[in-house]
């Protein structure tokens, strides 16, 4: 009901007050959030609100474009430029915006928009690795396992393809194919960045794992948080440290350093509960999910991986 | 005189319409939900959280890897089902029994198509119906995983786990595909229906 009475004042009162601001400023209201918002995800987040609100026929024709070459997976180092200037003239045009009077504008709104459908691309990556089913007669796959079985456990060969020892690095059985389930290549392609771009952070957390005590399952742990990244990547969550983290158009990259983050961190919070056994970890994971949603409401957070306590 | 006849009359109402009233909150109290525990156990790999996702009418698509235990309350035909899915790697396997008591139905879940494991799958569960706490308590066995090509029937599994020659508690057998549902409501109708005698 209160929603329902908001989103009623914000349709007819919201042009009015953009009206009376125009007047009294002398600037559209994305110039007004470009020049008034601090850059990263504050800034971002309002342009992204005020776009989706508007209600001018070249602007919803700009955002459906930008929304179909991202769901394409289309932006791409190369083709960014061009969409970029697209969108600023359009903008530039529509808004009757003079760019020799106002040069910060266009690069702060370009830099804006590659933030905004740069991490609507994110989500539709993300999700298609997902649905990329682990497959044992994919070379690719079987190099991508292996490669992580070297990684975590260098100097120690396997027996075999299907043995025991992937048990050493947590995964269920003898053969880790059944495990990556409804996370596909996803789940396999975190955990090897992780333990290939933070080697020491990734042994320190695999060494925690072996904890006669406080250990538990290396892989099957790093497979769930893959879930949880993908679940606060989805729901709009992650937008906060992405668009505050992102210099440059955000790819995969951006959401295997978010998942580092996450595994890094979580390990740290499991020993620090002190669980009496592996059973405790829906509890523990949700009281994790719960105090990063809390960090990432704040606008101004960015996740770094803390490594001080890996180099002493 | 008139208005004494009209006020007895609307009283005579007034409480038939309480005592009807008061039946049916009796009624109610007389049949709360009835509340059972359901634990379901089996190999890693199985589909046991995809089935207690199906029960909860969730998304079965993203499963992962059950770390731990997932537990779930789902509300059906006047029964409340506590269902606890146990994580089935090897290494969670010796928890189990911490979760043994006071259950009602034991579901146990068989990848058909695992025939690697079939043996492995069958001594878990002989131990399990050796198992002290567990006396008596009803067994459903959901051959799952119907729809893969090598899988192996219910019957096949029945004969090969010995089923028949359980005298001590009711068994049932329900072949099912857990992904889409097919069998699983068939199997937990007869798990209501047979829920152990206290």
């Amino acid at each position: 009901m209160l929603s329902y009475i908001w989103s009623l004042v914000n349709w007819y009162l919201r042009p009015f007050i953009k009206w009376l601001l125009r007047h009294t400023t002398h600037m559209c209201e994305l110039q007004r959030i470009c020049y008034g918002e601090p850059s990263g995800a504050p800034r971002t987040y309002s342009v992204e609100v005020s776009l989706r609100l508007s209600r001018n026929p070249e602007i919803r024709s700009l955002l459906a474009y930008l929304d179909d070459i991202a769901d394409q997976q289309a932006i791409t180092m190369r083709s960014e430029r061009a969409i970029l200037e697209e969108s600023i003239k359009t903008v530039l045009i529509t808004k009757h915006i003079n760019p020799t009077a106002h040069p910060d504008f266009a690069k702060s709104f370009g830099k804006c928009v590659e933030l905004i459908w740069g991490y609507r691309q994110l989500c539709v990556h993300c999700e298609e690795l997902r649905q990329t089913p682990y497959d044992s007669d994919n070379a690719k796959h079987e190099g991508l396992l292996l490669k992580l079985w070297d990684l975590l456990m260098p100097g120690e060969e396997l027996d075999g393809r299907i043995t025991k020892q992937w048990q050493d690095i947590g995964f269920q059985g003898d053969d880790p194919k059944t495990d990556f389930r409804g996370m596909g290549i996803l789940g396999l392609e975190n955990l090897v960045y992780f333990a290939q771009e933070y080697p020491s952070a990734a042994t320190h957390v695999l060494s925690h794992s072996m904890h006669p005590k406080y250990g538990y399952a290396f892989a099957i742990v790093g497979i769930n948080l893959t879930s949880m990244a993908l679940r606060l990547l989805k729901d709009g969550s992650a937008k906060t440290h992405i668009y505050n983290a992102s210099k440059t158009l955000p790819t995969i990259r951006a959401f295997h350093q978010f998942y580092c983050y996450l595994f890094y961190e979580f390990d740290g919070f499991w020993i620090e509960s002190k669980p009496s056994n592996m059973m405790e970890f829906s509890s523990i994971q949700e009281k994790f999910e719960q105090n990063i949603k809390a960090a990432l409401a704040d606008s101004s957070t960015v996740f770094r991986i803390n490594l001080s306590v890996d180099n002493i | 005189m008139y208005t004494f006849c009209s006020s007895t009359y609307s009283l005579f109402w007034m409480s038939t319409a309480l005592d009807g009233l008061l039946s049916i909150l009796k009624k109610l109290r007389a049949n709360p939900e009835k509340e059972l525990r359901i634990l379901l156990l089996g190999l890693d790999n199985a589909g046991k959280t995809t089935i207690l996702r199906f029960l909860a009418n969730e998304d079965i698509t993203q499963v992962t890897p059950t770390q731990g235990f997932n537990i779930k309350s789902i509300h059906t035909d006047g029964f409340k089902l506590n269902v606890w899915d146990i994580g089935g790697a090897r290494k969670i396997r010796p928890y189990w029994r911490n979760y043994f008591e006071n259950t009602d139905v034991l579901i146990y879940v068989i990848d058909s198509a695992d025939l690697n494991r079939l043996e492995e799958t069958g001594e878990e569960l002989s131990e399990l119906l050796t198992e002290d706490k567990l006396r008596g308590v009803p067994v459903l066995v959901y051959a799952n995983k119907q729809d893969v090509a090598q899988s192996v029937t219910a019957a096949q599994i029945a004969e090969s786990l010995g089923l028949p020659n359980i005298k001590d508690r009711d068994w049932q057998i329900q072949s099912c595909v857990a992904t889409d549902g097919k069998g699983i409501k068939e199997g937990l109708e007869w798990a209501c229906k047979n829920v152990k005698k206290k």
